[in-house]
């Protein structure tokens, strides 16, 4: 390698030690007193940018390895969740941000030639691009916040993948009354808030589906439905692992038994070989049976898991005349009237169908349910994956917007000529990787197939 | 070379050369010309205050955590303060003065003149990388009055999801240290490639100066992973986002794997610097050019580069899959090789050197023998059987402070004094530089050497208690750490008093070879008055000590000139 | 420092290469016309896998593009590119290692439900 990246780099006299922003004579004021020249600068602060580039790839790349392990240990997270993504929505501002991209290349052309009118509207250009693009995002996100598609714990979807509404628009399982969906030849619940207010139960179980987080399970016996003493507890649905443990008491004030929930231990011999067909291997919810006699409740064998939880009986209670109230959070004080009613002959062969439905469901809805089936669980992973990654990115178009703000200023100022155009090229690269990074996510987390 | 006798008497009397300008501490004044300031000397000076004092504020942590472990149960502080201790005593210490410590503060001042550069390439930027060290700083601060830290230093998940101290707070500061060091050392890869003078080329650099551009390199690519990490955690913590909660489908190991894949090469970015200051100290020292320089530089780079394939060694016992395990471990046995070369060049060049125990020279001799055990302890931890019995012990806090604390931080006080007289313009006092330079070595080893032993016996690390039978060695390691702490403190309060106490420095005290130490003493804004003429490196003939702790250049003068032609 | 004149579009001042309307036109209407591409591709079903691998190609077909033409790698310093094929490849090690790991614990589930993973023996927790 030569002496120096910069050939004859030296010091000219320094006899004016002030500021760096002194120029030399017949260049632009903006070459700085350390550097040579604007040839010298120019290199210096490309160089500078594609670090800062390179900085830029390392930082988006622990969420594409969150993105990869989840999608090679998990896909059927992302084949199902992704169809809450549109794709139009995506490949518009793909569209609109590879065109910005095209401004902005177009603008350092314009500010190294010195067209100053050509630079400001690229410029513009480049702006109102970007400005589409995030208000695209918002309209996606607007649309994922109203129908509580949202991240993490906070996954509670309002509408299924295929655009059907799995509850009213009156609770949005912060109400109780609901639409309850489900097929009825493949006996496949699907989700809704709800309430029974009466079920004529089956001797061994009954069960309860709650697609939204329900928050209490009271017990209540007796025919003017008055609520006996019982615990109740708060619980979650979805497989997950709160216990639910809710005590019973006869009229004489005895203890009668519990309601079991799906935590319930079982000794390890009978865990033995046995088959848990939920998602993940290492819960056993009770929810995930196909049940065909009470033995095998806990076991089924080859069945589709289902959303809920399954709350129990023991044997030795008597059932006539029991309500279950199950309610989802956020429940007005007041007891709505309920809407759905039990199935007076849920019998355990049918799996953990507890409710009927509410309407008769079309063909395509038929369809688009016998597809779907509920969610997989930890389906919100998906979207923790798709939000993280895509606020990332709006986090650095936004930056990038205010960045062209500050350029176009400076251009409408006359400050770029052909030898000073460095901060309209760096800036430009540094849009260029908002958009390659656009280009990634865009059929990364919308097309899958 | 000329002989004493030759020297003629009219040099040696012969004060300094005046400098046409003031120097760069006198040339404006005001708090405000050092607030907005663009000279990178007085950003590295600012820089060096903060890793002072912070050095200060770490350290105390240390011997409060140091004083509990006296004796079994509670000594001083209750379980969850003892916890808030080490958190707080290895963030602070990690964070605010061993990865920027060298870097920022000495590489800001020296390496430009080092280089034989005005400036940096980017002085706004430097300028804003060390208010995003204050701000960060501020912040880690600010966790003791808002609720403490408690995780540890790693923050590992699920603990810092749960915990109900001030994580955000303290991962705000570190995502604001991050940039703070990418800014850094993408500067000095710029200035490195672009500033560099006719006459030095690549294999003319200083070692120094290979050293921090190895640093830069990870410090450009390792960070970010740092920010993105925390900036997670951050999220999750307040939004339950889920990526580290099983219970959400996230997973918490998967922390420990973005986490470790910044830490372990930020670990080479605290120590590699301190190996390119020894480079510096031990050729000057000991008037010796470095053996094998092109090794030396090479292993800068390759150690740059290597350290990004050996993480997973911290996260052996953490779940981490067996066939991963084993990949880590044969890669971190590669990556010692590079060590072990410099250490053995190093050796070789003390070999028929013209050795001067200056203080810098006994923290380099310090520097060779702790950083040997540190380095050699680091492979017996990436042995996976044996890393099983070790992790998480004593064995591996001595191991990590023999590197950290042995190697970075003692290179850290060799080049603040060797480097001290350069840029405040004072020499410091050196009977008490080498004094504390000697209570540094002795307090460091009473400290950490038991630690050793009772790691291997088992005792866990982070623990607030213990079973008495460790009590001996946490007594003798308390002692060595209130040693240390105050040979630390005592030198540091040395050099300060320097400012005032100290006399004016030669502009070159040492007789080093290097561009810096033709500049003035302290340098002017700009740094050299004329440009700078390189010399061969590491090439000591043309020095010749005229008088006590000043040195000239035989070229330079025109009188030695005939002296020098006479001797031969 | 307006010109008016249109200097020639190969003209170097010294300073940098810059990039003529031809090339930037057509690589924006390429990266455009492969944008469609790529929809469309998701409409035929060759199988999850090749249809990933379809989209992965267009995509590292277009930020190639993007790279060497608007962000003008083609025409710079060869250095520039080892610096952002640098970060590429410590994503990548990031990326392979992490997955090398993981997949050695995690159980790839397939979405089929007449095939569910087999259950853990032992311990389970109770509550």
């Amino acid at each position: 390698m030569s002496a120096s990246d910069h050939d004859g780099h030296g010091h000219d006299d320094h006899g004016h030690g002030d500021d760096h922003g002194h120029g030399h004579a017949g260049q632009s004021r903006f070459i700085q007193h350390h550097y040579d020249d604007a040839k010298h600068q120019f290199d210096s602060g490309k160089f500078g940018i594609w670090l800062f580039l390179a900085q830029e790839v390392l930082f988006f790349s622990a969420l594409f390895v969150a993105y990869v392990l989840y999608r090679v240990h998990h896909p059927e997270i992302y084949s199902y969740a992704h169809k809450w993504l549109d794709v139009k929505y995506g490949a518009i501002n793909t569209a609109v941000l590879i065109f910005s991209s095209l401004t902005a290349a177009w603008a350092v052309r314009a500010a190294q030639l010195g067209q100053k009118k050509l630079l400001i509207a690229c410029l513009a250009t480049t702006i109102v691009c970007a400005c589409t693009f995030l208000g695209i995002k918002y309209i996606e996100y607007h649309h994922k916040w109203k129908e509580q598609i949202l991240f993490g714990k906070f996954f509670d979807p309002c509408v299924s993948p295929g655009g059907e509404e799995l509850i009213t628009r009156k609770n949005k399982c912060e109400g109780t009354k609901s639409t309850v969906q489900f097929d009825e030849a493949a006996g496949k619940p699907t989700a809704g808030c709800f309430e029974i207010s009466k079920l004529d139960l089956d001797p061994d179980r009954v069960g309860i589906q709650a697609d939204c987080q329900v928050s209490e399970v009271k017990i209540s016996k007796g025919a003017d439905g008055k609520e006996v003493e019982g615990a109740s507890r708060p619980i979650t649905n979805r497989c997950k692992d709160e216990l639910v443990e809710l005590l019973e008491k006869t009229e004489s004030g005895g203890k009668v038994g519990h309601v079991a929930t799906h935590e319930t231990p079982k000794p390890a011999e009978e865990a033995q070989g046995q088959q848990f067909p939920c998602w993940r291997p290492s819960f056993q919810p009770f929810v995930c049976l196909d049940a065909t006699d009470a033995d095998k409740r806990l076991h089924g064998q080859g069945s589709k898991p289902t959303a809920g939880i399954l709350v129990e009986y023991g044997d030795e209670l008597e059932r006539h005349d029991v309500k279950i109230n199950a309610t989802c959070k956020e429940r007005p004080v007041t007891p709505p009237p309920s809407d759905v009613h039990a199935d007076k002959t849920n019998t355990p062969e049918e799996g953990v169908k507890a409710v009927q439905p509410l309407h008769e469901l079309t063909t395509h809805e038929e369809h688009e349910l016998e597809a779907l089936g509920p969610p997989p669980e930890h389906t919100g992973m998906f979207l923790t994956i798709y939000f993280a990654m895509t606020g990332l990115h709006g986090v650095h178009v936004l930056v990038g917007i205010l960045v062209f703000i500050w350029l176009l200023f400076r251009a409408i100022r006359g400050d770029f000529t052909s030898d000073y155009f460095g901060p309209v090229d760096f800036s430009a690269l540094y849009w260029h990787i908002v958009d390659l990074i656009w280009i990634f996510l865009f059929p990364l987390l919308y097309l899958i197939h | 070379m000329a002989t004493e006798e030759s020297i003629p008497e009219s040099l040696k009397t012969l004060p300094q050369a005046p400098v046409s300008e003031p120097d760069f501490l006198h040339i404006t004044k005001g708090w405000k010309s050092w607030a907005f300031t663009l000279d990178h000397k007085r950003i590295g000076m600012m820089y060096l205050f903060g890793i002072l004092f912070s050095l200060l504020l770490g350290g105390s942590f240390a011997l409060l955590l140091r004083t509990e472990l006296w004796a079994p149960g509670k000594t001083i502080v209750g379980p969850d303060t003892y916890n808030q201790f080490f958190t707080l005593h290895g963030a602070v210490m990690v964070f605010l003065v061993i990865i920027p410590g060298i870097p920022a503060a000495l590489g800001n001042i020296i390496m430009p003149i080092q280089l034989g550069a005005p400036d940096v390439a980017f002085p706004r930027l430097n300028l804003a990388s060390f208010y995003l060290w204050c701000s960060g700083a501020l912040l880690l601060v600010l966790t003791i009055p808002f609720g403490g830290l408690d995780t540890g230093w790693t923050l590992y998940t699920p603990y810092s999801l749960e915990t109900k101290t001030a994580v955000m707070v303290a991962t705000s500061g570190v995502f604001l240290l991050g940039f703070s060091s990418i800014f850094t050392g993408l500067n000095f890869l710029v200035t490195i490639h672009k500033f560099r003078p006719q006459g030095m080329g690549w294999f003319q650099l200083p070692l120094n100066i290979w050293a921090i551009y190895g640093t830069a390199i990870m410090q450009v690519l390792a960070t970010p992973v740092l920010g993105i990490t925390v900036l997670l955690l951050t999220v999750e913590r307040f939004a339950h986002i889920g990526i580290f909660d099983p219970t959400m489908g996230g997973d918490p190991v998967l922390f420990q794997h973005f986490f470790w894949f910044y830490s372990h090469p930020a670990v080479y970015i605290m120590i590699i610097p301190g190996m390119g200051v020894i480079s510096e100290l031990i050729s000057v020292y000991a008037r010796k050019p470095i053996f094998g320089y092109r090794f030396v530089a090479y292993s800068s780079l390759s150690l740059a580069l290597l350290s990004f394939l050996v993480w997973g060694h911290h996260m052996f016992v953490s779940g981490q899959s067996r066939l991963a395990n084993m990949v880590f471990s044969a890669l971190t046995f590669t990556v010692g090789i590079p060590s072990a070369i410099k250490v053995f060049n190093w050796v070789a060049t003390l070999y028929k050197g013209d050795i001067r125990l200056k203080t810098g020279m006994i923290y380099g001799l310090s520097f060779l023998l702790l950083f040997t055990i540190g380095g050699l302890t680091g492979l017996f931890l990436g042995i996976l059987s044996v890393d099983v019995h070790l992790h998480d012990t004593y064995f591996v806090v001595a191991h990590f402070h023999y590197v950290m604390m042995g190697s970075t931080l003692v290179a850290f006080l060799g080049a603040l004094h060797h480097w001290w007289p350069k840029f405040t313009g004072r020499m410091y006092n050196e009977a008490v530089g080498q004094l504390c330079g000697l209570g540094v070595f002795v307090g460091f080893n009473i400290t950490f050497l038991p630690q050793f032993v009772m790691g291997a016996r088992g005792m866990p690390r982070r623990y607030w208690d213990y079973d008495p039978q460790y009590q001996i060695f946490h007594q003798i390691s308390t002692i060595g750490a209130y040693i240390l702490g105050f040979s630390i403190f005592i030198s540091v309060v040395s050099l300060i008093a320097s400012f005032k106490y100290g006399k004016k420095a030669a502009r070159n005290p040492w007789g080093g070879s290097s561009l810096e130490w033709s500049a003035p003493t302290p340098p002017t804004l700009y740094n050299f008055e004329k440009p700078p003429v390189v010399h061969e490196l590491y090439n000591y003939d043309d020095l010749v000590e005229v008088a006590p702790d000043r040195w000239e250049r035989l070229s330079d003068a025109p009188e030695l000139q005939d002296a020098k032609k006479e001797a031969h | 420092m307006a010109s008016a004149e249109h200097h020639d579009d190969h003209a170097d001042h010294g300073i940098a290469h810059v990039a003529t309307m031809k090339t930037l036109v057509a690589t924006g209407t390429t990266l455009l016309f492969l944008t469609l591409l790529t929809v469309l591709a998701t409409r035929v079903d060759f199988g999850a896998n090749i249809n990933l691998a379809v989209a992965m190609v267009i995509a590292v077909t277009k930020a190639t593009l993007v790279v060497l033409f608007f962000m003008h790698l083609r025409y710079d310093r060869l250095f520039h590119t080892v610096v952002f094929v640098s970060a590429l490849c410590a994503a990548s090690l990031f990326v392979g290692f992490t997955l090398m790991d993981t997949s050695q614990y995690q159980h790839t589930n397939i979405w089929d439900p007449s095939a569910p993973p087999p259950a853990p023996v032992g311990w389970r927790p109770t509550g």
